[in-house]
């Protein structure tokens, strides 16, 4: 059995009975009523449902970003709501990886250094860094720019550059939320094949939430939600797995 | 690690400019009014600084020199009696009403008696030889140039000093005085100024073989006791509690604190307003390396490393910035004066705003949630 295989095994994150409010003023607005879900690592499972249908909000609260007013979210074994705000950034720095849609890069980094910055707070030596964030350009197929500045790349380039921020860690949990909105559709297939390519080759659990139809056809899963809850759970197999990184 | 703070810093430059200049223009506005506030009250010690004597004896507890009351002439013996003085001599300090012009009316001036000898130690730094030998005629004066308005006469022509005639035998410069008009006379034509009054001298000074040894000898000199009868200083000393005297007495030093909380105040602002709209401006990277997992203080630090070095290039700005202004200032003939502990408390301050501004930037970072990133 290969480590693929052992994390399709059982659920990488369970969120179960999901309650969340949203109160502007004195108006409160039911986001997720009761939802629960399970995800599993190895595979990209998408969120998909138009605007405002809760998928951030899903997607925030089983990364640990926000909390449930009600239900239990457990990701690698450990319930989130027994973490304290120190513990929780502590568990995202072990075992978490973002893509948002705003790339979200410092102006005054090149690639490489915007990946390797998250790398510090882990601890790894200089060298360990440096080659972490090499292998991460290469995965992207960013090598040849690893010297530039988001200014001097596109968005496309520019998201490559923050997945690879999210990959170098090894996460065994990546979010990302409309990582394709702000692309063309070329770019956008781009980042969804290393998207893919990364639940495949680490089993790591991709979790992606999004609204662009394009994607559907390159998830293993989609969960189609509306008004807080899942209308629809559908396993696309993908019996050819995509081609191995350059 | 990636040295963020001083990448962005670098990057963008002209974002965190406006700090700098603030933290320069405070540092700049602390020093040049603290040598401006010491550059005016240094006059007011004139007397000692324009002298060549390195040790001053006269009245026991004296705050100012313009305080000073008539000493035993036993002083001059005990002054000469220790082998380091080489020479003694009067200085006489008597209060007078000048009567010049009708137009004018009277002016509060000071006198002070000197040796017109050509070796003479008071005012020697600032009457040439050959103008205080002018002294030795009966009623002969001395003032400084832009004293001549308010006492309303010209060199040759005559005045009333405290009833008696006298005639003005030429200009100085240099001796200016802080709230009345100096005038020089010998110690002769003083007495006669001071008549009925005590004719003994306020001060005595003394010239040492080796001025550097003046600290050793004044405290050797100084008589202790409680009968004591007079006290003996440096001249440095005697000038420095002056200026202090001056300082707190007109309440000029307290306007120097004042005017620093004000400018440490405006400082503060601009500089933590300037690096909050900074943290503000990078809010979604730092909210994106929080969600990776950097905490909080983690990202503080590097705001407070950014803090300073805006802190750093501002204090080195502010610094070439005063030389500039204190430079042009002393050449315009605008008293200045600075000392090195005044640039120390001036450079502890610059730094104090900009750690301030981090630490209250730092508090912008709160708005750093990655929550916000999943709309």
């Amino acid at each position: 059995m290969n480590a693929a295989v052992v994390a399709l095994a059982r659920p990488a994150v369970r969120g179960s009975d999901l309650v969340k409010h949203f109160t502007v003023g004195r108006v409160t607005t039911p986001v997720l009523d009761g939802l629960s879900v399970a995800v599993t690592g190895g595979e990209l499972t998408l969120l998909s449902g138009p605007s405002g249908c809760g998928k951030s909000t899903l997607l925030a609260i089983l990364s640990g970003l926000e909390r449930p007013d009600a239900g239990r979210v457990e990701a690698l074994g450990q319930d989130l709501r027994a973490l304290d705000r120190r513990a929780l950034q502590r568990f995202r720095l072990q075992h978490v990886g973002f893509v948002f849609q705003g790339f979200n890069l410092f102006p005054a980094l090149d690639a490489r250094e915007q990946i390797e910055l998250p790398l510090g707070y882990l601890g790894l030596s200089r060298a360990q860094t440096r080659r972490r964030a090499e292998e991460a350009l290469d995965e992207v197929g960013l090598s040849a720019r690893r010297h530039m500045r988001p200014a001097e790349l596109s968005g496309g380039e520019k998201q490559r550059v923050a997945i690879a921020r999210a990959l170098a860690k090894r996460p065994q949990l990546l979010y990302a939320d409309e990582p394709t909105s702000a692309l063309d559709s070329v770019s956008g297939q781009t980042v969804i094949d290393i998207l893919h390519r990364a639940a495949r080759l680490h089993g790591t659990m991709v979790l992606c939430a999004s609204h662009d139809p394009r994607l559907i056809a390159h998830a293993d899963r989609v969960l189609r939600m509306e008004d807080g809850r899942i209308l629809a759970d559908e396993h696309h197999p993908h019996p050819f797995p995509e081609e191995p990184s350059a | 690690m990636v040295a963020l703070a001083r990448k962005s810093l670098l990057y963008e430059w002209r974002r965190y400019l406006p700090a700098s200049l603030a933290v320069a223009f405070s540092g700049m506005l602390l020093l040049v009014q603290l040598a401006l506030v010491f550059g005016i009250f240094d006059s007011a010690a004139v007397y000692i600084n324009s002298s060549r004597g390195q040790i001053w004896a006269g009245y026991p507890g004296t705050q100012s020199i313009d305080l000073g009351r008539s000493i035993t002439r036993d002083a001059r013996v005990h002054l000469l009696m220790d082998p380091q003085v080489a020479q003694v001599e009067p200085f006489q300090w008597v209060n007078g009403d000048w009567r010049g012009s009708r137009k004018l009316g009277s002016v509060s001036v000071y006198v002070s008696g000197i040796n017109p000898a050509a070796d003479g130690l008071v005012f020697a730094r600032v009457i040439p030889a050959a103008l205080r030998a002018k002294l030795y005629q009966p009623g002969a004066i001395i003032v400084d140039r832009s004293d001549l308005p308010k006492l309303g006469i010209e060199v040759g022509q005559s005045g009333i000093l405290n009833g008696l005639r006298v005639h003005l035998v030429g200009t100085t410069n240099g001796l200016r005085a802080l709230g009345g008009v100096n005038i020089v006379t010998s110690l002769a034509t003083a007495v006669r100024l001071n008549a009925g009054g005590d004719l003994r001298p306020a001060y005595y000074v003394a010239r040492l073989r080796d001025p550097a040894r003046a600290a050793q000898v004044a405290a050797a000199l100084d008589p202790h006791g409680a009968q004591r009868r007079y006290s003996v200083w440096t001249a440095q000393e005697l000038a420095a509690r002056t200026v202090h005297y001056w300082l707190f007495e007109t309440g000029a030093g307290l306007g120097v604190v004042f005017m620093s909380f004000v400018v440490f105040l405006v400082g503060t602002v601009i500089t933590s307003q300037t690096l909050m709209g900074a943290v503000a401006g990078s809010l979604s990277e730092y909210a994106t390396l929080n969600a990776l997992g950097a905490s909080h203080r983690a990202l503080g630090r590097v705001v407070m490393e950014q803090a300073a070095w805006v802190g750093a290039a501002g204090l080195a700005g502010g610094g070439l910035l005063s030389a500039v202004v204190l430079a042009i200032a002393d050449s315009q003939q605008v008293p200045v004066a600075i000392t090195a502990p005044g640039i120390v408390a001036c450079a502890v301050l610059v730094m104090a705003i900009t750690l301030l501004s981090g630490l209250l930037a730092v508090r912008t970072l709160r708005n750093a949630d990655p929550a916000r990133l999943l709309r």
